[in-house]
């Protein structure tokens, strides 16, 4: 590594390892964000509320980096030590994770273990409900109170088309599944789930976790929402997995 | 031969390239093997990923607002504020959270700043404690997720007065406690502080130094929370709680838990606190009050800039102090 001098105070600064280590895991950070960005994956993890975050962060850690390194030198520079080296390794693992495996999305291993979307939290009004075309957020916010229970209820025997993916749980029936979403309003781990019944499917036909869509007809019953399939097929993941509040 | 203590081996560059070499092996070998297809492994990374994408940038902005105080504020400027009447030093301190938009993983390096450029430690915390919880964004969000419910004003009001007053009264407990006594030293900062004495770098050089600093003294706690936040999120069924849903104290306990594992972000937690529609108002704001103050991965983040007794102080006073709190509003909001 070079050494220079401060013109200044005519002091000769070296490069500080301690400031070069820093400066190597700003700059991961700084990737993983831009990577996010430009790759789109910030849909796997954030809600379209909070993706803003993606390129503050983005370019915060960029100044940063460029900035570390430019003040990397000093006329006292501290050695790098072992702990030191551990912490920065210990850093940059999660950057390595989220950039090196396929992108990710929650499943049904989590469906059984949150807690179903809350109606209050979500844009969705009774009148949404009533009218127009139903979504799974409307369907699961329709669930959490009387009023949307009623509004619909009057949309029993209408056609709809959701997509989301297959849940099965040890005493669903074979011929049935649960179609789950997850809505998330921050980031994942706030993820609550929406959920209707889908009945009529071919047994076996289906595995757990895989994205279908499914045209049928709705049945809101009680507190339960069922969908008697008339079609069922595979679909992509969607470029958006989860459904925002 | 002097033996050297463990973990402060120098490194030279060799060993360092060799350790990279090696984490990039390791990782490549992660690749391979795709671990993801284990769903729990899978769910897992995702939490992980998620807490540390959305809490990340906060942390920088904090980094960022300290690392200004920091450079910026000449010492002694915050000291002034002591000079305020007793009764109003720590209200003034919890209200300032209002001009402070961001999450509690950014309030604490700003909260350690304040403390080390002579703000009182008791209103440094308080602050701390309270900007994450009264906020305009948090109250915001609290309103649009408890709107058209009959409860909607307790929830949004019952949160920010709750929050100011858990705040005040952990301040309170602190008391004329010096910040040797709360904070932590940090080796990294004294050697800067030790440079800076013998040769004063210039302010800009500073300023990216200790945003770093910060920045990674930080993260590293986040990280840290992060795993464990992530392994209970993974793990835990929500259901297990619902069954103490009516029991008046515990529920609340029960909630306090809850967001402490659940470690969400003070601006997302409403929507996660309306969903438990089988807890009363007091419980959910239970949860709405300690969580942004005490949960996984900020008690890693306070065990790194806070000395063991003061986190222990500091845990138990937000608990009490909640769980009184909720209960006094549950009694007024009938």
């Amino acid at each position: 590594m070079s050494d220079t001098r401060d013109r200044s105070a005519g002091v000769e600064l070296r490069w500080s390892p301690v400031r070069v280590a820093g400066t190597v895991v700003l700059g991961a950070w700084a990737a993983l964000f831009w990577f996010l960005l430009v790759s789109g994956r910030d849909a796997f993890y954030l809600s379209t509320r909070t993706e803003w975050v993606v390129p503050v962060a983005a370019v915060l850690l960029t100044l940063a980096t460029f900035g570390r390194l430019a003040s990397a030198r000093a006329a006292q520079p501290e050695p790098l030590r072992s702990r030191e080296l551990g912490l920065m390794i210990a850093m940059v693992v999660p950057v390595l994770l989220i950039t090196i495996l396929p992108p990710a999305t929650l499943g049904s291993f989590s469906a059984g273990k949150r807690s179903a979307v809350a109606g209050a939290g979500f844009s969705t009004a009774e009148g949404d409900i009533a009218t127009g075309e139903l979504t799974l957020v409307d369907v699961a916010v329709a669930q959490t109170t009387p009023e949307g229970e009623r509004a619909l209820a009057k949309r029993a025997g209408e056609q709809v088309d959701f997509i989301g993916f297959v849940t099965r749980y040890a005493d669903t029936p074979a011929d049935e599944f649960l179609l789950t979403r997850y809505v998330v309003s921050c980031c994942v781990a706030d993820a609550t789930v929406a959920q209707v019944r889908v009945v009529n499917v071919t047994p076996g036909g289906f595995e757990d976790n895989e994205w279908v869509e499914v045209t049928g007809t709705i049945y809101p019953i009680g507190r339960e929402v069922i969908v008697d399939a008339s079609m069922i097929r595979d679909v992509p993941r969607p470029e958006r997995p989860y459904l925002s509040s | 031969m002097a033996l050297v203590a463990r973990g402060q081996r120098r490194v030279g560059t060799r060993a360092a390239l060799i350790a990279a070499g090696v984490v990039l092996l390791c990782a490549v070998a992660v690749r391979l093997a795709d671990p993801q297809r284990v769903e729990w492994v899978r769910t897992y990374l995702v939490i992980f990923g998620s807490l540390l994408v959305q809490a990340l940038p906060f942390v920088m902005l904090g980094a960022l607002a300290a690392a200004l105080v920091e450079v910026f504020v000449p010492i002694g400027t915050l000291e002034r504020l002591g000079r305020l009447p007793r009764p109003l030093q720590l209200p003034t301190a919890a209200l300032a959270g209002l001009a402070f938009p961001i999450c509690e993983c950014g309030s604490v390096p700003v909260a350690r700043r304040l403390a080390q450029r002579g703000l009182m430690p008791s209103a440094a915390v308080t602050f701390m404690l309270a900007a994450p919880v009264i906020n305009p964004v948090v109250i915001a969000s609290t309103f649009v997720a408890y709107r058209g419910r009959s409860t909607t004003w307790t929830m949004v009001g019952g949160r920010f007065l709750l929050g100011m007053l858990v705040a005040i009264a952990v301040g309170w407990v602190i008391g004329a406690r010096s910040k040797d006594e709360l904070l932590k030293p940090n080796p990294e900062e004294e050697h800067e502080h030790r440079t800076h004495l013998a040769r004063p770098e210039a302010r800009w050089r500073r300023f990216f130094v200790h945003l770093g600093n910060d920045f990674l003294f930080m993260g590293r706690y986040l990280i840290l929370g992060a795993t464990i936040a992530a392994a209970i999120q993974t793990f835990l069924p929500a259901s297990v709680l619902m069954s103490v849903a009516g029991v008046p104290v515990v529920s609340i306990v029960v909630m306090m838990v809850l967001a402490a594992a659940l470690s969400l972000c003070s601006e997302s937690d409403a929507f996660v606190a309306a969903s438990f529609v089988q807890f009363g108002p007091s419980a959910q704001l239970a949860f709405l009050v300690s969580g942004p103050m005490v949960d996984a991965k900020l008690v890693t983040l306070y065990a790194g800039t806070f000395r063991r007794g003061f986190v222990r102080a500091l845990v138990v006073g937000v608990f009490a102090a909640t769980l009184v709190g909720a209960l006094w509003i549950g009694v007024l909001a009938g």
